[in-house]
């Protein structure tokens, strides 16, 4: 059975975006703080309108947020 | 960091959508707290009375309510803006399954009194002597653990994150 979490690099892009808190990135995408902090913690991938959003607030293409990781788990 | 910090560390840290669903949780587990009480407590004459199963499913609906009321009052003055604002995709998500779990149990339970409703019209209801008016009771009581499990679901999938299954 193949598992395939979507990585994210959100919570070192709020740190360089001058450490920006959840909080900050929750209303500026229009989410609660609890998404915010399950998408950083890949525990729900969020939907492409909130990736987008996600993304162009960090001046950032989709990929650069984003990582599809294909994980076997029979390796 | 003593307890006082803890849970005011753990106040800060949840949303207020969860910490209604945490006091809904309460008030619903104290209200069938209460029913079930009554239900053991009362005497066979009290059981048996329409008057009294209506005054204690009257005194349920006055007590749930007067508790909500209370509750959301008390809420409203440490809630942020989260009121105004509509639930996200991944909220939506966590409702909808609280409500399948509640939906499975409504369902159980309105098979159960159906199933003793039954038994007690073909005269074989063990349970209807022992307890009068059965059916309404387990119909009442799953709704109560069907509410439960709704806010129940949504706490645990809310705060763990996890909710693919």
């Amino acid at each position: 059975m193949n598992s395939m979490p979507i990585a994210n690099n959100i919570r070192t892009l709020r740190f360089l975006q001058g450490e920006m808190t959840q909080k900050q990135l929750a209303d500026a995408i229009g989410v609660t703080r609890q998404t915010v902090m399950a998408i950083e913690a890949s525990k729900y991938s969020p939907s492409l309108d909130i990736a987008f959003k996600i993304a162009a607030e960090f001046n950032l293409p989709l990929d650069q947020v984003f990582q599809y990781v294909v994980k076997d788990s029979h390796q | 960091m003593n307890k006082k910090d803890k849970l005011l560390e753990w106040m800060r840290g949840i949303s207020f959508r969860e910490l209604t669903l945490v006091v809904d949780f309460f008030i619903t587990g104290c209200i069938l707290y209460f029913y079930v009480e009554s239900l053991c407590y009362g005497t066979a004459e009290q059981l048996s009375s329409v008057t009294w199963l209506s005054s204690l499913l009257l005194k349920v609906i006055i007590y749930s309510i007067v508790l909500s009321i209370a509750s959301y009052l008390l809420l409203t003055f440490i809630s942020d803006d989260e009121l105004s604002k509509p639930l996200d995709v991944r909220e939506k998500q966590i409702s909808l399954m609280g409500y399948k779990y509640s939906a499975t149990i409504l369902q159980i339970g309105v098979v159960l009194a159906i199933f003793q409703y039954n038994m007690a019209a073909q005269g074989i209801a063990a349970l209807e002597d022992l307890i009068p008016h059965i059916p309404l009771h387990v119909m009442v009581v799953a709704f109560l653990l069907a509410e439960l499990a709704n806010y129940g679901a949504q706490i645990v999938k809310g705060r763990s994150g996890e909710i693919y299954e």
